[in-house]
C-alpha cells in the first residue's frame, strides 16, 4: 500500500516530466519553424532570384557557370543541374541510377513550382535543408537550381547544447523531484502524527494528544480529534469511577450482611441484641435491593429514552396522590406537607414516571428538612406551562455542589450518606425522567436556608 | 429484419459494382476501316485513339496498370503491364476483350512479327522471351540477357536489347535459339533495322551519369559497329519510315530525321521529353511524355497539336483497310 504523500510525489514528478517533454517538443517546434523555416524562406527568396538569370531554351554552360560563381561567394551551397537523367527524365525506363530528384518532385517542378525538403539526402549522405526550383520552358523541364544548407551544421551547433540541456532537464527534475518530497512531507507531517495518535487511541491509550501547529484543514483535524480524545478520556474516567462507586456502594450493606449473619451463626451475639441485628441485616438488603432496583431503572431509561406514550392527565390528582403516599413519612418528622394546586392544569405526561418524580422530590425534602418544618408544593400554569414547585426549608445544599447534584452517586455530605439513607441515584433518576416527559429540572439551594425545585411539565395543547 | 435489409442492400450493391465492372471490359469499337494513331498514356493508363485531322476519336480509360500496348495484326491489341500477371487482348472492332492470358510479373515488351503471325514476350524478372503463337498459346521461352526490352524482327531473326546488359541476343523466331551476342552500350533502347543497307541501328540513354549522345551502327549479319550518329541528348526512339529513320532525343527534345546513310536530313526541338516518334500517313507524330501532347509534324514545321492523356509512352498506328 503506498503512502499518500507517495502518491502525490509520484503525480507531482509525471507532471514535471510531462512539462519537461513537452517543454522539449515545444522546442523543437520553435527552432523548426523559426530556424528551419526561417533557413528556407532565405533559400527560395535567393534561388527565385537565380531563377531570372534563366531566360528559357536549353540551360547553357554560361548559367551553369554563373551559378558556381554565385557558389562561390555563399555560404549557401548551389548549383545548376541540367542532366535529364538527374531529373528523372527517364523515370518510365527502370533505370539504375539514384535520380536527384524524384517523379512526384519531377511533376511537380514541371509545373514551375519549387520543392523544399528536410532530410537526410543520399546523394550528399547527410541531413539538409534544400530547396529545389525549376527552370522550365514551354512544359520542359530543362534543369534545376539545387540550393541546400546541411541540417547538420545546425544540429551540430544544437548537438552539444543538446547534452547540456538534457543533462540540466535531469538535474533539474532531481532538485525539484526532491523539493516537492521535502515539501510534502512537511504538509503531510501532521497528518501522519494524526494516523499515528488515532492508531495508539484504538489499543486503548486514551491520553495521546496531537501538536497543532497550523489553523488549515489538517491543523483543525488536529485540534478535533484533541478534543474527541478529551471526551472519549473523560467518558472513559466517568465509566471508570461509576463502575466503583456502584461495587462501593454494594460491598458496604455487603459487608455488614456478611459480618452480622456469621456472627450470629458463631453465637458471638447474644439472644438479646439478635433480634436487633436481624433487623440491620433486613435494613442492608433492603439497601442493596433500593440500589440495584434504582440502578436497573437508570438503566432502562437510557435505553428507552425515545418510546414513552404521554398522554393528558389531571396534575392535581396525581399530586394529591403523593401527597397521601409521603404523609406517613412527613409524620414521623412532624413536618406539614401542604399542597396548593390548581386543579384545572391538564399535563401532558405519564402517571407513573410523573408520580416517581414527585415522590423522589418531595422524599428528598423530607429528608434534609428539620423536625416540624413545613413542605410547600406548588403548582400553576406559567407560560402555557405547568410549573411545580417543591420548596422545603431545610439545609439546603453548597453553590460548588448545586452542579452535581444530579450526576449518580453524587453526595452532598460524603459523611451522612450512610445514616440517609439515601443511594446518591434519585436525583439523578428525576433528571432522567423529567426529560422523558419533555419537562425542565430547575434546583436552586442556600445553605441553612432551604432548597427550591421547579419541574415545568407542558401543558395539554387545546 | 434491419440486418436482413442491409444484407439485401450489400449484395445489391455487390452486383452493381460486378456489372460496372463487367460493362468496364468492354471498349466503343473501333471500326476496321478506320486510319489512327493511338497513344498509350501510362500516367493515367489510358488510349487515346486519334484520326489521321488530328481528332481524337475514342478513348480507353483502364483501371489496369499497363505500360505498354501492340497491335496483333489489324484488329487486335495486346495489353501488358510491368508489374501485372497477365496480358489482356482485345478485339479493336468491337471493344471486346478477347482473351486474357497468365503471365510472369515483369513483362518488359510485346512485338508482333507480321509476317509469322507471332508475338515474343520479353521478361524482365526471368530475363527470358517467350513466343506466342495468333492464338495466344504459348511456344517457346528461352533465357537472355539481363532485363530484355527493345525488340526487332527481321527475316528469321529477332534481335533483342537487353537493356541491363551489354549485350544484343540474336535469336531465331522459329525456336527462339540464341544465334549470335553482340556487345552494345547499357541502356540501350530503339532498334531500327535497315535492310537497304544492312544495317541495325539502336539508341539508348547512357550508362549512370553520363548521357548517351548516339545512335550505333551495326552490321546486320556480324554485330560489327559500322559508325555512330550523333543525336544528343539521348536517342530512345527509333522509327523506320520507307525513306528515313525518325529518332527522338529525350533529354534534348530533338526529332532527328536521318537518312540511310546517318546523315541527319533535319532536326527539330519537340515536346517535353518525348520518348516516341511514329508515323502517320504524311505526318510525323511526336508524343510529349511530359505535355501529355501530340505533335503533327509536316515539312519539318509543327501542324497540330493533340492535347493526350497524361504520361505519352507509345504510338500505335494502323492503316485502315478500305
Amino acid at each position: 500500500m503506498k503512502k499518500v504523500s507517495t502518491r502525490i510525489w509520484i503525480l507531482m514528478f509525471l507532471f514535471l516530466i510531462i512539462t519537461v517533454v513537452f517543454m522539449y517538443v515545444l522546442t523543437n517546434f520553435l527552432y523548426k519553424r523559426l530556424y528551419v523555416e526561417d533557413t528556407e524562406n532565405m533559400m527560395i527568396e535567393v534561388g527565385t532570384k537565380l531563377q531570372t538569370i534563366y531566360t528559357g531554351g536549353r540551360v547553357t554552360d554560361d548559367f551553369i557557370e554563373t551559378i558556381e560563381n554565385y557558389n562561390d561567394y555563399s555560404n549557401l551551397n548551389i548549383f545548376a543541374v541540367r542532366n535529364p537523367r538527374e531529373l528523372s527524365a527517364c523515370v518510365p525506363f527502370d533505370i539504375d541510377y539514384a535520380t536527384l530528384i524524384g517523379f512526384e518532385e519531377r511533376q511537380q517542378l514541371l509545373a514551375g513550382k519549387y520543392i523544399q525538403k528536410i532530410g537526410y539526402e543520399p546523394r550528399f549522405d547527410r541531413q539538409l535543408i534544400s530547396v529545389v526550383l525549376p527552370l522550365v520552358d514551354q512544359n520542359r523541364l530543362e534543369g534545376i537550381i539545387y540550393i541546400y544548407y546541411p541540417l547538420a551544421k545546425i544540429s551540430e551547433l544544437a548537438n552539444q547544447e543538446v547534452i547540456f540541456l538534457i543533462g540540466s532537464a535531469f538535474l533539474f527534475l532531481i532538485v525539484i523531484g526532491f523539493g516537492i518530497y521535502k515539501g510534502i512531507r512537511h504538509i503531510m507531517r501532521p497528518l501522519s502524527d494524526l494516523q499515528l495518535a488515532v492508531e495508539q487511541m484504538s489499543q486503548g491509550n486514551y491520553g495521546v494528544r496531537v501538536p497543532v501547529h497550523s489553523k488549515d484543514e489538517v491543523g483543525r483535524l488536529s485540534s478535533t480529534f484533541n478534543t474527541m480524545a478529551t471526551s472519549i478520556q473523560q467518558e472513559d474516567e466517568a465509566q471508570k469511577t461509576f463502575l466503583a462507586t456502584v461495587s462501593h456502594e454494594l460491598r458496604t450493606p455487603i459487608s455488614y450482611v456478611k459480618g452480622y449473619s456469621e456472627a450470629i451463626h458463631n453465637g458471638m451475639i447474644e439472644d438479646a441484641q439478635q433480634e436487633e441485628t436481624i433487623q440491620l441485616i433486613v435494613r442492608e438488603a433492603n439497601r442493596m435491593e433500593r440500589l440495584t432496583n434504582e440502578l436497573l431503572q437508570l438503566a432502562r431509561m437510557e435505553n428507552e429514552q425515545t418510546d414513552i406514550e404521554l398522554y393528558p392527565m389531571p396534575l392535581a390528582e396525581t399530586l394529591r396522590d403523593v401527597q397521601a403516599i409521603m404523609s406517613q413519612q412527613a409524620n414521623k418528622k412532624n413536618i406539614t406537607l401542604m399542597l396548593e394546586v390548581d386543579d384545572t392544569l391538564i399535563v401532558e405526561a405519564n402517571e407513573l414516571k410523573l408520580k416517581q418524580i414527585f415522590i423522589n422530590i418531595i422524599e428528598n425534602a423530607i429528608n434534609y428538612s428539620y423536625e416540624q418544618a413545613t413542605v410547600e408544593v406548588v403548582a400553576q400554569s406559567i407560560n402555557h406551562h405547568a410549573e411545580i414547585m417543591i420548596k422545603d426549608d431545610g439545609i439546603g445544599i453548597a453553590s460548588e455542589d448545586l452542579a452535581h447534584v444530579t450526576e449518580r452517586f453524587y453526595r452532598v455530605n460524603k459523611a451522612r450518606s450512610r445514616a440517609d439513607g439515601g443511594s446518591g441515584l434519585g436525583l439523578s433518576i428525576v433528571e432522567q425522567l423529567v426529560k422523558q416527559l419533555q419537562g425542565t429540572l430547575e434546583i436552586k439551594s442556600e445553605v441553612n436556608k432551604g432548597t427550591v425545585v421547579k419541574i415545568r411539565m407542558p401543558l395539554m395543547e387545546e | 429484419m434491419i440486418v436482413k435489409k442491409w444484407i439485401l442492400l450489400l449484395f445489391l450493391l455487390i452486383l452493381i459494382t460486378i456489372l460496372a465492372s463487367c460493362k468496364n471490359q468492354a471498349f466503343e469499337p473501333i471500326q476496321l476501316e478506320q486510319t489512327f494513331i493511338a497513344s498509350l498514356n501510362i500516367q493515367d493508363t489510358s488510349l487515346n485513339f486519334i484520326d489521321s485531322q488530328g481528332t481524337i476519336l475514342k478513348t480507353w480509360s483502364f483501371d489496369k496498370a499497363y505500360t505498354g500496348a501492340t497491335l496483333l495484326g489489324p484488329d487486335q491489341l495486346l495489353l501488358f503491364g510491368h508489374q501485372l500477371d497477365q496480358i489482356d487482348v482485345y478485339t479493336l472492332s468491337t471493344g471486346q476483350k478477347l482473351y486474357s492470358k497468365k503471365v510472369k510479373l515483369g513483362t518488359t515488351n510485346v512485338y508482333y512479327a507480321d509476317k509469322t503471325k507471332q508475338f515474343f514476350i520479353a521478361n524482365s524478372m526471368t530475363n527470358t522471351v517467350t513466343s506466342f503463337d495468333e492464338h495466344g498459346k504459348e511456344l517457346v521461352t528461352q533465357q537472355v540477357g539481363n532485363y530484355p526490352m527493345s525488340m526487332e524482327a527481321f527475316q528469321d531473326h529477332l534481335y533483342v536489347i537487353n537493356f541491363k546488359d551489354t549485350t544484343l541476343s540474336v535469336l531465331a523466331m522459329k525456336d527462339l535459339s540464341v544465334e549470335q551476342e553482340w556487345t552494345i552500350p547499357k541502356s540501350a533502347h530503339g532498334i531500327a533495322i535497315i535492310e537497304e543497307t544492312n544495317e541495325l541501328w539502336i539508341g539508348g540513354h547512357g550508362e549512370g551519369s553520363k548521357p548517351n549522345r548516339t545512335i550505333k551502327r551495326y552490321q546486320l549479319e556480324t554485330g560489327a559497329l559500322v559508325g555512330e550518329i550523333d543525336t544528343p541528348l539521348m536517342p530512345v526512339g527509333l522509327t523506320k519510315t520507307k525513306d528515313a529513320v525518325l529518332v527522338v532525343s529525350h533529354g534534348h527534345n530533338e526529332l532527328y530525321v536521318v537518312d540511310w546513310d546517318g546523315h541527319v536530313k533535319w532536326h527539330l526541338e519537340v515536346g517535353a521529353n518525348p520518348f516516341v516518334v511514329n508515323q502517320l500517313q504524311a505526318y510525323i507524330v511526336v508524343a510529349g511524355y511530359d505535355d501529355h501532347t501530340l505533335y503533327f509534324i509536316k515539312n519539318g514545321q509543327i501542324e497540330k497539336t493533340v492535347d493526350v492523356g497524361k504520361g505519352a509512352f507509345q504510338l500505335l498506328v494502323r492503316e485502315g483497310t478500305s
